[in-house]
């Protein structure tokens, strides 16, 4: 076997992986506030990207000068609007009610993002022109790598930094991680769960954005991205439903196993084993370990 | 959520309680609903046909989700894929060299109905393995790694590339045999799919009322104190995967047989949702909940259909169909959590009880 190949595959499999980490960052966040699974977060992801990409090609026809950082700085303020709007409409009638009736309006949500998604930008392919990041790629020790995956390293891990601060120093932050805990407790401890809640679906908007616009900024946009999100929910049960180091580190192994995967197997079976793999170990995974490897462990009384 | 019954009805034996139209009021009802579904439906509202066809098809997949979420607790989106095995497999297998005298006596189409429902529970049950040690929302990730793995791998990659690639399997309605009667007009699947439907009912509702049924309620209102009390739970929920991909498959089956073909579009993931957003609007842990849904839901797309060809813009009906329908379940959720069932129960009661409803 090419020795070469499979470290290019490895190489990849981080890069490709460091984007999954921070759309799986936005999941572990929205349930580490409010202790509910997000199923729309692959149209958030949908939404931000497309907001970003509107923006900045608006910047590019102006000539603005820093058109990605401006388009982007503009999307996260717009998603602090989106967010706390969504929140306020359709999760505050919800609060103290059984968790999965959250996640079914989770459903109900994504159902609406997609069609307003798909009626005002449509199904075609969009790509940032011109490109954000130049194409002429760099190699390290003979492996090529491209400059939009070590720009969304970079996005992921320092995202990662700030939320691991965040949620471990800062009063928000802990009385976040209370409401996701115990609800109830942390009502009749004078939290004001409101405010984690529109906190959190704030935050989700904008880390899907964040990772919509890299994933735009590298593909192009259509409406399939918003599949490609669900893809990352194996990084996050890999790493627990409630770490955030865990997303970035599921978020790489889920895309090394795929490259991988893709590179060793594909030759057996007829393709589209790089888009199942993740699936068939998260079952697995969950048989044997269904917390995941930083998740917290409930345990349950009567 | 038991109805109560009108002043001066008194039960004396245990098969009076048991019975399953208790009042004469209540049989002369459903002897009329029986006349409507049997006969007005296909032979006066004709023009309308496809629509009751595709709301027998909604409430019989929804009715296993049904079963499963409302009634077991464990929560699945991805009960589409059980669709799907049971759509292929009654193909393939009729597709097998079957014997030409049982062909021309119409005892395949049962047999393979029966058979590809029995492989749809199998598979599910596979994947309700896990339920045995994760629940809630690690559930849910499980069911919709079926989702994947199903259609979006083994069917899309392997079984819909049988018989050649980008041909879609199809089935010819004349092998559809009962016996002597074939299913080939709109009418006859029509009746096929209301004595399945028929059928179906009556299976769920016996099975909710008898031992599996009180030992599924029990695990779904609280599944550590059920095995405390000495229910087998992983037994009890795996029973419930089967009966419900067993439903599943033979929905499947059913759709195919309506539609002669059948291709990995009707059972994406989408159409996972679909069917549990069909039990939120109908009610969760409801029987009536689930035809009240799919009514619903049929009803909706019609109605949207209509306003839109109206209006103008049908190219962008597939995105109002999304943001009607999440409307929906949002709605729902948020003024009616009890769904449409529970305001059916209400106006019942209030007849019922009328005029000292204390």
């Amino acid at each position: 076997m090419d020795v070469t190949l499979l470290l290019w595959a490895v190489a990849n499999g981080v890069m490709v992986g460091s984007i999954y980490g921070l759309i799986a960052l936005g999941w572990v966040l929205i349930y580490k506030c409010s202790g509910v699974l997000n199923l729309a977060m692959g149209e958030l992801t949908l939404i931000g990207a497309y907001l970003c990409l509107t923006i900045y090609t608006f910047l590019i026809k102006i000539g603005h000068p820093l058109p990605f950082v401006s388009a982007l700085f503009l999307t996260l303020l717009a998603c602090i609007v989106m967010g706390y709007l969504t929140e306020r409409i359709f999760l505050d009638r919800l609060i103290g009610e059984p968790v999965l009736t959250v996640i079914m309006m989770t459903v109900g949500l994504m159902f609406v993002f997609r069609g307003l998604v798909g009626l005002i930008w449509s199904t075609d392919t969009r790509i940032f022109d011109p490109p954000v990041f130049s194409y002429d790629a760099f190699f390290i020790g003979g492996i090529i790598i491209e400059r939009v995956y070590l720009w969304s390293m970079v996005a992921a891990l320092s995202l990662w930094i700030i939320f691991y601060l965040f949620f471990k120093y800062t009063p928000w932050g802990l009385s976040m991680q209370a409401t996701a805990d115990d609800e109830m407790a942390a009502l009749s401890l004078g939290i004001s769960v409101r405010f984690v809640y529109s906190a959190a679906w704030i935050i989700a908007f904008m880390t899907a954005a964040v990772g919509g616009a890299f994933l735009g900024a590298k593909n192009g946009l259509n409406i399939s991205v918003g599949e490609l999100s669900l893809l990352v929910l194996p990084a996050v049960v890999l790493g627990g439903l409630n770490s955030v180091p865990g997303a970035i580190v599921g978020g790489i192994v889920i895309g090394v196993l795929q490259e991988l995967s893709g590179f060793l197997l594909d030759p057996y079976f007829p393709g589209g084993v790089k888009d199942t793999a993740p699936y068939v170990f998260m079952v697995l995974f969950l048989l044997f370990k269904p917390y995941g490897l930083w998740g917290w462990v409930r345990i349950e009384r009567v | 959520m038991s109805t109560f019954l009108p002043c001066g009805t008194y039960h004396e034996t245990y098969a009076q309680d048991h019975a399953f139209w208790q009042t004469r009021f209540i049989r002369g009802k459903m002897i009329l609903l029986a006349l409507v579904a049997f006969i007005a439906v296909p032979f006066f509202l004709t023009d309308y046909l496809s629509e009751f066809i595709l709301f027998i098809y909604w409430s019989l997949g929804a009715l296993g989700v049904q079963l499963l979420i409302g009634y077991c607790g464990q929560l699945t989106l991805g009960h589409a894929a059980f669709l799907a095995v049971g759509a292929y497999a009654s193909f393939l297998i009729m597709a097998m060299p079957w014997p030409q005298f049982m062909l021309d006596m119409g005892v395949v189409y049962p047999l393979v109905l029966l058979i590809s429902g029995v492989i749809a529970g199998i598979w599910c049950v596979i994947f309700g393995l896990p339920s045995a040690r994760v629940k809630g929302f690690y559930l849910i990730l499980t069911t919709m790694a079926a989702q994947f793995i199903t259609v979006d791998f083994f069917i899309a990659k392997y079984i819909s590339q049988i018989g050649g690639r980008q041909q879609d399997l199809t089935l010819s309605s004349d092998l559809v045999k009962f016996g002597p009667w074939t299913v080939d007009t709109k009418r006859d699947i029509y009746y096929f799919g209301l004595i399945l439907t028929i059928l179906m009912g009556f299976m769920v509702v016996n099975y909710i009322r008898s031992k599996p049924g009180r030992a599924w309620v029990a695990i779904r209102d609280n599944d550590i104190a059920a095995e405390s009390m000495g229910i087998n739970i992983t037994l009890y929920k795996l029973q419930a995967f089967f009966v419900s991909g067993f439903i599943g498959g033979v929905t499947g089956a059913f759709w195919g047989a309506s539609r002669n073909i059948i291709s990995v579009e009707d059972f994406t993931f989408g159409k996972s949702l679909w069917l549990v957003g069909i039990i939120l609007i109908g009610g969760v842990g409801s029987i009536h909940g689930v035809f009240f849904g799919a009514a619903f839901m049929v009803f909706m797309i019609w109605a949207l259909q209509e306003i839109v060809g109206m209006v103008g813009g049908t190219g962008n009906i597939i995105y109002y169909k999304e943001i009607a329908f999440g409307l929906a379940i949002c709605g729902f959720l948020l003024f009616e959590p009890n769904g449409l069932a529970y305001r059916w129960w209400q106006s019942k009661n209030y007849f019922n009880l009328w005029p000292f409803s204390y």
